[in-house]
């Protein structure tokens, strides 16, 4: 570009404007907003600062409905989105922002660690404040927005664990404006409900993750108070795992996640279920003792009797006695014989699989000698070995003769 | 009885019964007694179905309930 010629102000200012933006492309700039003007003309003139520096930046008004969420006021950090140009007819050059969010380290973090402090030192958060959740809860209300993925994520997690709890789903808005007052109201509604209606053992309260803006009604201290004063034990259940709330530092239990406020608030049937089998065998495994200590006491008694019959005098003993012995010994074996059936009646009515009922039923199993586990391929033996076959009551050692498969 | 009362029912059940010395009569009683909850808590289970109420607060204190569907 050096050459002799001499540029009018007009073409100066035009070139720096063309050599700015092309040379420099689209860009990020952290800053905080101060000299707010919102000109009629509906855009915005700001200046964006740091420590040491500043830039002129404007927001057209095109732009705007971009990023709702963001009001701008001074004093505001923001990260803004946009390229640099020059103002021509002034020589100045400004940063055009196409895009501007907040910059979490801002106003809205000071905000939170200063709700964080009051309330943690009026005792909100204390571990002595947390209640615990009942293990067996009937009735679970959820405070969460009826379309949203977090009451998908609960449902199905109390669907596949816990079926048999009742959900009572208390509607409400979880971000915008009106966010923290409808949370606030329905964890009222629900208080109210558990009080006049129906107790309600757990209350849930949540959403999915989201920005530090979507998730701002769980860092209200109005949503704080209604929590810590909730009379039902609370699970707060907002975004991933990363996210934590003032929400999350009142409520009696912190889940990261709504599917895991689901998780931690019932029992999981899995776990019940084996608790139920474990019973089970218990049970059949006392009873059958409780029959086997009376048979044995019986035999014992039975031949401690036979026993103290001097031999001399047994050996002479009168016909009618030996006959009354025998009757005696017999019936006692029929009793233990009804017994026994009617314990494997009882036995059979258990959906345990119990090693042994293929072998009531009539089937035997076949061992090879030194494998703990029945045959199942006759391929695996040939001819000349020994195979055991067992019954319920006793075993055959055989030798094969021959094999086939089917 | 709720499920977890038939639990803790079945669990004091199967304690006593493994105690030594019961009588034979008692014993089988117990034995039966034990089954039946068992299958009873184990049919709750495979039974349940969840049931979702969404909650309407028409007045203070006042509620309706209508059957919340998720599809």
């Amino acid at each position: 570009m050096a050459e002799d010629r001499v540029y009018s102000v007009t073409e100066l200012n035009r070139v720096a404007r063309e050599f700015l933006e092309e040379g420099l492309g689209p860009l990020w700039v952290k800053g905080e907003v101060s000299n707010l003007v919102s000109a009629p003309s509906g855009h915005l003139y700001f200046t964006l600062k740091d420590a040491e520096s500043e830039v002129s930046a404007v927001r057209f008004k095109g732009r705007a409905s971009l990023l709702p969420s963001v009001v701008l006021k001074d004093g505001l950090s923001v990260v803004a989105y946009g390229h640099l140009t020059v103002y021509e007819p002034r020589g100045r050059y400004q940063f055009v922002v196409s895009l501007l969010q907040g910059a979490g380290l801002g106003t809205a973090q000071l905000e939170f660690e200063r709700l964080k402090e009051k309330l943690k030192g009026e005792g909100l958060f204390d571990a002595g404040r947390k209640r615990s959740l009942p293990p067996f809860p009937q009735r679970i209300g959820v405070v969460t927005s009826p379309s949203g993925a977090a009451l998908r994520d609960i449902l199905s997690v109390l669907e596949r664990r816990w079926p048999l709890v009742e959900v009572y789903l208390f509607p409400s808005a979880v971000q915008g404006e009106t966010a923290p007052l409808e949370i606030v109201e329905a964890i009222r509604s629900a208080a109210t409900f558990n009080d006049k209606y129906a107790p309600i053992d757990v209350l849930i309260v949540g959403r999915g993750g989201g920005s530090l803006e979507d998730l701002a009604a769980f860092n209200d201290e109005r949503v704080a108070r209604a929590i810590s004063a909730c009379p039902i034990p609370i699970v707060s259940a907002v975004g991933h795992e990363i996210d934590f709330t003032i929400a999350d530092f009142v409520a009696d239990v912190r889940a990261p996640t709504p599917s895991a406020a689901a998780e931690l608030a019932v029992p999981d049937s899995g776990e019940v279920l084996s608790l139920l089998r474990t019973l089970h065998r218990r049970l059949a495994h006392a009873i059958r003792s409780a029959f086997d200590r009376r048979r044995r006491l019986l035999e014992t008694g039975l031949r401690g009797y036979i026993f103290r019959i001097p031999l001399r005098k047994a050996a002479t003993a009168s016909q009618g006695l030996d006959l009354r012995l025998d009757e005696l010994h017999r019936s006692i074996v029929r009793a233990l014989e009804a017994r026994d059936r009617e314990l494997l009646r009882l036995e059979d009515r258990l959906p345990l699989v119990d090693p042994r009922l293929p072998l009531r039923r009539g089937y035997c199993l076949t061992f090879t000698p030194g494998d703990p586990s029945p045959l199942r391929d006759p391929g695996r033996v040939s001819r000349g070995e020994t195979i055991e076959t067992r019954f319920l009551i006793g075993k055959i050692l055989s030798r094969v003769e021959e094999v086939s498969r089917t | 009885m709720t499920i977890d009362e038939a639990l803790s029912k079945l669990e004091a059940i199967t304690k006593h019964l493994e105690e030594e010395g019961l009588p034979l009569e008692e014993a089988v009683s117990l034995f039966e007694e034990g089954i039946a909850l068992a299958a009873r808590i184990k049919t709750d289970l495979d039974q349940a179905k969840l049931k979702v109420r969404r909650v309407i607060e028409e007045a203070q204190g006042v509620f309706s309930l209508e059957d919340f569907d998720l599809a």
